[in-house]
């Protein structure tokens, strides 16, 4: 039979997801359910001098109102799960429902639960809200400023907290030839998944159990946070996310409403749900990125990098949302030198508080910023020394013999063949031709560009005594469980949590190749706390490096007892016994096998079971990575630019990406072109603008502007394998690899493009009117 | 967010003075006004219907005039909350003679919240000034009546 690893199957989970069959949170009906609706702060800092909700109550249909009074002592405040140490972090409470002030348009004010969805929007206009409206702040530099309106009394400097890694690289600058300077913006996104939030609760009074479907990428989480929210015991509450509609980092976070639909589902005894609607997802969703990072490189002239320093400013909104302080700490700082060997490096980082939105992972997050601050670095060294960007980066690539590479931040990058990648992108970039073509097409006032993005990639979090170490308050293994059912086939239980990336049909490989048995034997559970084992979901791309270790290592202890049995089955020694295609036999005699069918059978019946072999056949493991993962690769993208329009095309998109040993291709291939996508959706098209006032000003589809299918070309897409060397599968993640990639090869490219008119930088997302202006000669 | 407009009167700016300060004018030609109260020197309560593009629904609020100097110019200042959010406008009004007609300026800076903000701050701009026109063109045809 041949290995189902490897192969592209299709996803087993899209014909229930496209024909209308997902069971996604607001898919969730119960009798006697409630609707609960939201009001949410007009202003972006507000004192609450009083709230009127009499009209409210008094709305036919309406069943409570209750406002940030009302649930204090009830509803714990939310808690933020990251702490870097050593960073003097802040954690002013952030009371489900604002009591004194509101700090961010869309801070949570009251909440109405009435018999209808309807009914409920309706009464929230009857809310009467007196506000003495305060000075807001919104840019996170001008929010460090002396004199800025404090977001937070009790930090009136507005510095959440202060983090630094690595030593001061000041000889490498005193050795330097060349030091390259530059500020970036790394502009705020909205993470837009497709399914909005959406949280319902039931509560049971007599049992005092507490179920709350969630659109959650880590139900475990959760589970951790709710019931120290609500002061439901965990073995009391369970937390359900079977199909959740993509997240990108957005449904890690533990959200205030979701607490409070839990909270009024036990004070009215009956169930009741919440969905927000598209434009309450624009505000009240979590956002990614927002940061200023001023970045300086020092080097020689022959193009050997000699030290980085970094200093960013980290815009966390009005509240640290649950896994923020990590991203521009341990996910952006660890990580700012790149795959490029650079001896001495220094990242400094100020989390600031503003009156936004808090901001909080989004795919990638902090390596996207990392990368494209390195990658625009070399681009500008390059350009500083004259030497050709992909020279540049040929001869700052940590060699392949290298590895494992400790880096000046003190990562261990366990492997990696970042020249092979290169090389690999390169031939199927035909570099020098297009060189050739480029000078070409300029005399014809035709303007193409290459950029270039050469990545490394920590994931796969990770190990937990490093998560403990970096302040994550949580562990990073991951949980399996295998039954295997007398019929033999099998279940399994992840504590991995995908909401879009494709495991339960990956995850069914894993097994079903390693028992030799169909795939279509393999069903994958996941989501339900009351199912599935401990484990901490997905998000950094972990699912499939430390879950799916984790299934292999279950599956393994699964297939070390059916050995034990079949053995005794045929009358041998186990080490006389070899397994193969789904069947046991004797080593040497294939007349004498037994299939894995058989065995399982047998388990189960326990007629005659080896001594000490207990029946059944269900195996669990949890497993702990002993490192991150370090995807790599080579990307390049080809666009032209319409210099009298200010359109950019995308004529070429090149990934070279390395995630180790593919499992399933057309699921990494789809991976890899959403991550493309989203990547240059932040280099050409998102942003997301707050006015001097705090409004949120892109706060729908006609502002905020999302990348469409018809924007790109078709994607060239190819792989080098180096496995991870420390998990029994040797893979490393894939979710996240083309958004780290893609922002700054089409920046570079664009820039490239134009350098005929004297552009060194451009500030994101490129769009026509800011390149237009550029090359008719006007101030950006 | 910052608004300009312009209109120029067949009359003299002490004419034109007497008809922006009648409650009775602006009673008929604020876009939408289905109620104007005197509550102090000055100073009006209002209830303006509007329907334009994002900007629709009951606004109640207050009108206020603020150093008026006459007839050459006075401020205006104009708040008002509504389903799809809040205004906060502070207009300046000035008069100015010119070949024997009266060209009339009005400078507003208004913040907007709500549905305004998030979703129609790119249009509200020209929401601001289809609805100046309307007043200031109304105000006209109230020029012309008076004189008939």
């Amino acid at each position: 039979m041949a290995s189902v690893f490897g192969t592209a199957i299709k996803r087993r989970e899209d014909p229930r997801l496209i024909t209308g069959n997902g069971r996604y949170t607001d898919d969730v009906q119960l009798p006697g359910m409630l609707y609960a609706a939201i009001l949410r702060s007009p202003h972006a800092h507000a004192r609450i001098r009083g709230i009127n909700v009499e009209k409210a109550k008094r709305h036919p249909g309406v069943v409570a109102v209750f406002t940030g009074r009302d649930v204090a002592g009830k509803v714990a405040p939310i808690p933020t799960a990251w702490l870097p140490p050593d960073s003097n972090i802040k954690t002013p409470a952030h009371p489900a429902l604002a009591v004194d002030s509101v700090r961010y348009v869309g801070d949570g004010v009251a909440m109405v639960v009435a018999e209808s969805r309807y009914v409920a929007r309706d009464a929230l206009e009857l809310i009467e809200v007196d506000y003495e409206v305060l000075p807001a702040v919104v840019d996170p530099e001008k929010a460090m400023e002396k004199g800025a309106p404090a977001v937070h009394e009790e930090v009136p400097d507005n510095v959440a907290f202060h983090w630094q890694a690595g030593s001061d690289p000041a000889s490498a600058f005193q050795d330097a030839e060349v030091v390259v300077r530059h500020r970036f913006r790394q502009q705020r996104l909205i993470p837009n998944a497709m399914e909005p939030r959406s949280a319902v609760a039931q509560y049971n009074a007599g049992s005092g159990e507490m179920t709350v479907w969630v659109t959650s990428q880590n139900p475990h989480i959760h589970r951790f946070l709710l019931s120290n929210i609500l002061g439901i015991p965990e073995h009391k509450l369970r937390i359900v996310a079977v199909d959740v509609g993509g997240g990108f980092g957005s449904k890690i976070p533990c959200y205030a409403d979701e607490a409070l639909v839990a909270l009024a589902a036990k004070e009215l005894g009956r169930p009741v749900k919440w969905t927000e609607d598209r434009r309450e997802n624009f505000l009240a969703t979590s956002h990614g990125r927002d940061e200023v990072i001023y970045a300086e490189l020092a080097g020689k002239r022959d193009g050997t990098m000699l030290g980085l320093r970094i200093r960013m400013v980290a815009n966390m909104g009005a509240y640290l949302s649950t896994a923020a302080p990590g991203v521009p700490t341990i996910l952006f700082g660890l990580i700012t030198v790149g795959p490029y060997r650079i001896p001495r490096a220094h990242t400094e980082v100020y989390g600031v508080f503003t009156n936004t939105t808090p901001t909080d992972a989004y795919r990638g997050a902090g390596r996207p910023e990392a990368t494209y601050v390195i990658e625009r670095m070399t681009d500008l060294f390059a350009r500083e020394i004259g030497m050709d960007v992909v020279e540049v980066r040929k001869k700052n690539l940590i060699p392949a013999e290298e590895f494992p590479y400790t880096t000046a931040l003190g990562l261990q990058y366990d492997s990696g063949n970042y020249h092979g990648a290169l090389q690999k992108a390169l031939e199927m970039v035909h570099y020098e031709e297009f060189r050739k073509e480029q000078e070409r097409l300029r005399t014809q006032g035709r303007y193409i560009g290459l950029g270039w993005s050469t990545y490394v990639e920590i994931c796969g979090l990770g190990p937990s005594q490093i998560a403990g170490a970096v302040g994550f308050q949580g562990g990073l293994w991951e949980s399996a469980a295998v039954r295997v059912h007398p019929g033999g086939k099998v279940t399994v239980f992840t504590g991995a949590s995908p909401h879009g990336q494709g495991e339960e049909t990956t995850f069914a490989q894993i097994v079903a190749d390693r028992f030799g048995i169909p795939v279509e034997d393999v069903e994958v559970v996941h989501g339900d706390t009351d199912r599935i084992p401990m484990g901490w979901g997905t998000y950094g791309s972990r699912a499939t490096p430390v879950g799916g270790s984790a299934l292999a290592v279950a599956a393994d202890r699964i297939l070390e007892k059916a050995r034990k049995i079949a053995a005794h089955m045929l009358e041998v020694s186990e080490e006389d016994v070899e397994f193969a295609d789904g069947k046991f036999q004797v080593k040497g005699v294939p007349t004498r096998q037994v299939t894995f069918q058989n065995v399982v059978l047998q388990a189960h019946l326990a007629w005659n079971l080896p001594a000490g072999v207990e029946p059944g056949l269900e195996a669990q493991a949890f497993y702990d990575p002993v490192n991150f993962c370090y995807p790599f690769g080579a990307h390049a993208c080809v666009v032209e630019v319409d210099v009298e329009t200010g359109q950019i095309k995308v004529l070429r998109y090149v990934a070279v990406d390395d995630c180790g040993p593919v499992i399933n291709p057309m699921i990494v291939e789809g991976q890899v072109h959403g991550g493309i996508v989203q990547g240059m959706g932040q280099a050409l098209w998102e942003g997301a603008v707050y006015d001097e006032q705090g409004q949120l000003v892109t706060g729908s589809f006609m502002d905020y502007a999302m990348p469409k299918a018809r924007f790109f070309p078709s994607f060239e897409t190819a792989h080098t394998v180096t496995p991870a060397p420390h998990n029994p599968l040797g893979v490393k993640g894939i979710g996240e690899t083309g958004t780290i990639a893609a922002t700054p090869a089409v920046v570079n490219a664009v820039v490239d493009a134009l350098a005929p008119f004297g552009v060194a930088d451009l500030e994101m997302p490129l769009t026509p009117e800011k390149i237009w202006k550029i090359t008719h000669g006007r101030d950006a | 967010m910052r608004v300009e407009y312009q209109y120029t009167y067949a009359a003299t700016p002490e004419e034109l003075w007497l008809l922006l300060n009648d409650e009775n004018v602006l009673q008929r030609r604020l876009p939408g006004c289905k109620r104007l109260v005197p509550v102090g020197e000055g100073k009006y309560a209002a209830e303006l219907g509007l329907d334009v593009g994002p900007v629709k629904g009951l606004f109640n609020g207050e009108v206020e005039l603020v150093d008026p100097r006459p007839p050459q110019e006075y401020r205006l200042h104009v708040k008002g909350s509504g389903k799809p959010g809040e205004i906060d406008a502070d207009a300046h009004i000035r008069l100015e003679r010119k070949d024997g007609k009266t060209v009339l300026t009005c400078t507003a800076d208004a913040h907007v919240t709500g549905i305004m903000a998030s979703v129609g701050q790119r249009i509200m701009g020209g929401v601001a000034k289809l609805l100046m026109g309307q007043f200031f063109k109304g105000v006209d045809q109230e020029l012309k009546r008076a004189r008939s």
